[in-house]
């Protein structure tokens, strides 16, 4: 084979690949944008259908997963507490136990597996269920209007994420809090006081904006990226079933970069 | 066909009961979380404590961080709110202390900031006397550095010092090397013959002349014994001599008593002459008593003579300057 002509297949194949790659994430963040912009619209909470499909995409995003999330959360949080309390104890080291419980369960652990447990139970099966109707229509040769895609499925399917992940963010980062107090001072209310200040010490506000920011980001990258994966076509403009590994993964690249992110803004 | 956007292809939206009610119910849930966890967040941070201020100067600020504790006997009384480099290079490390807690904190209080090998640095109020007065608003006070780490270099200095002592002490021609041989040869000479002796005198003759006098000195000890059984029969001799034991005529004491009763009845005739020498004086004394009153009388007697003689003698001069024989006593000037 002509080697110029195969490094020229190459450098092609590669180049369809970047212009792939760069296409899909910019409709990712077009699709955010457009989330976000539909989503400070007042329009969108009108009353009658879009008020009853946000209401009704964010209960079911999160009851069904309230139990199930805390359950396994306050399991985890619990068992982490106990190694991190265990362990300072045995190094003499236990005026810093609270402090790293709080730093790593509720600033890092938490959000991290709030936003891949609603990815995994609600976000990801709901783009799979929008794809799949996507699909539907296009087999039956009819074609969904972008503006309505969006404002009839994505945007509530997206503040539904959103909430469901701030919300078990937020439920589980109490829970972890309380649990920590009763596992280093037990059913007592005197070490309140000196706990209230670790906390405090740990929230600084530099370290609670990062945080904020983080699950803010968390929760917009569970909303916006299984769905815009959903609403893309492929190669053959067709609404084809996708691995869900892949989808996972993607997601899981943009939670990791946004975790990069926040501890390089933490600790750097 | 295609669909337009009046007329969505959406799925019906599925009934849940109190839907609205449900869905209020988790936003205002969210809603309690957030704000309360803001609240705590800033409770926590003591935003809502009315404090005062306090500056502790220190030439150096490392490890310290806005945020950290100040503690007074391990109780936090106060936080670190900024850190500043002063005009005069000095690093003004400002701390927020809630009014409540300000009353442990004095005129006469000191404030150390240490720094272990493990942990952050600790900011640490004392008031040894906490009736003084309180600590006014904005006091500036000096801190009191101590640094563990500091301390590391010259500890390893002095280690590689007696690190170096004890490679010279241990070279192979060192004083402990050879102190070590010495005590192997001798050791060595305890296991011979001789044992110790030969260590203690050096060379085996003088060990042999010890050996030698040790005999001698049994042999003169032998003699002691037997100069000893010696003089033990001379004291019987003595005892029999002198106190006459084991002897009818009972020895020198015996005598010696006997002799001293013969004093006794001697000295109790003395006694009795003495008494009447005693007796004696007893009349003698009144003789010469009665003398002294005589000699008295004597005196009253002798002092009426001499008046009388002056008498005689006035009464001699008037005879004479009455009597013819009068001499001519007006002397004559020419």
């Amino acid at each position: 084979m002509n080697p110029v002509a195969a490094s020229q297949t190459l450098m092609t194949r590669w180049g369809q690949r970047a212009r792939l790659w760069g296409t899909t994430w910019w409709q990712v963040v077009m699709l955010g944008a457009q989330i976000l912009v539909m989503a400070l619209a007042p329009s969108s909470y009108a009353r009658g259908a879009p008020r009853q499909r946000v209401l009704l995409h964010v209960h079911q995003a999160t009851a069904p997963l309230l139990t199930g999330f805390l359950v396994l959360s306050a399991l985890i949080s619990l068992v982490l507490i106990r190694i991190v309390v265990a362990t300072a104890y045995s190094y003499g080291l236990s005026q810093y136990a609270l402090g790293v419980l709080v730093r790593t369960l509720v600033l890092e652990l938490i959000p991290l597996y709030a936003a891949m447990f609603v990815a995994a139970r609600y976000a990801m099966p709901g783009a799979q269920v929008v794809r799949e109707q996507l699909s539907a229509y296009q087999r039956a040769g009819r074609e969904w209007g972008q503006g309505v895609l969006l404002t009839t499925e994505l945007l509530p399917r997206a503040l539904a994420s959103m909430f469901s992940v701030l919300m078990l963010a937020a439920l589980s980062c109490v829970i972890a809090l309380v649990l920590t107090y009763l596992t280093v001072y037990g059913f007592s209310h005197w070490g309140l006081p000196g706990y209230t200040r670790n906390v405090g010490q740990v929230f600084t506000p530099a370290v609670t904006l990062i945080f904020t920011l983080k699950t803010l980001f968390f929760s917009l990258a569970v909303a916006v990226v299984p769905l815009a994966g959903s609403a893309q076509q492929d190669a053959q403009g067709l609404y084809a079933q996708r691995s869900d590994i892949s989808e996972f993964a993607r997601l899981f690249s943009v939670v990791l970069l946004i975790e990069i992110m926040s501890l390089v803004g933490n600790y750097y | 066909m295609n669909a337009t956007p009046d007329d969505p292809p959406v799925s019906a939206i599925p009934e849940v009961k109190n839907l609205e009610f449900k869905a209020a119910l988790l936003l205002v849930a969210m809603l309690v979380l957030v704000v309360g966890s803001a609240l705590y967040v800033m409770y926590a941070r003591g935003m809502f404590e009315d404090t005062q201020r306090l500056v502790l100067i220190s030439d150096d600020s490392e490890g310290v961080v806005v945020g950290m504790d100040m503690t007074f006997a391990g109780f936090p009384i106060g936080r670190v709110g900024r850190i500043e480099l002063g005009a005069d290079g000095t690093a003004r490390i400002l701390i927020d202390v809630p009014s409540r807690d300000a009353k442990w904190l004095r005129t006469s209080s000191i404030f150390t900031m240490e720094r272990g090998l493990v942990g952050g640095t600790r900011i640490r109020a004392y008031s040894g006397v906490l009736d003084d007065p309180a600590l006014p608003d904005g006091a500036e006070r000096s801190v009191l550095r101590g640094d563990t780490a500091a301390e590391i270099p010259k500890l390893a200095a002095s280690m590689r010092e007696v690190l170096e002592n004890v490679a010279a002490l241990t070279k192979k021609d060192a004083a402990l090397d050879t102190a070590l041989s010495n005590v192997q040869s001798a050791t060595e000479r305890l296991k011979g013959p001789q044992g110790a002796m030969g260590v203690l005198m050096g060379n085996d003759e003088d060990a042999k002349k010890l050996v030698l006098t040790i005999d001698r000195a049994n042999a003169l000890l032998a003699r002691a014994d037997a100069l000893t059984a010696r003089m033990d029969s001379l004291v019987s001799n003595a005892n029999k001599q002198v106190f006459g034991q084991g002897t009818a005529e009972g020895g020198l004491v015996a005598d010696a008593r006997v002799t001293v009763q013969q004093l006794n009845g001697l000295l109790a005739e003395a006694r009795t002459s003495l008494q009447k020498v005693d007796a004696v004086l007893v009349e003698a004394q009144g003789i010469a008593s009665n003398t002294r009153e005589a000699t008295t009388d004597l005196g009253v007697l002798r002092g009426e003579v001499e008046s009388s003689l002056r008498k005689v003698d006035g009464l001699i001069s008037d005879i004479n300057r009455k009597w013819p024989f009068a001499r001519d006593t007006e002397i004559k000037l020419p």
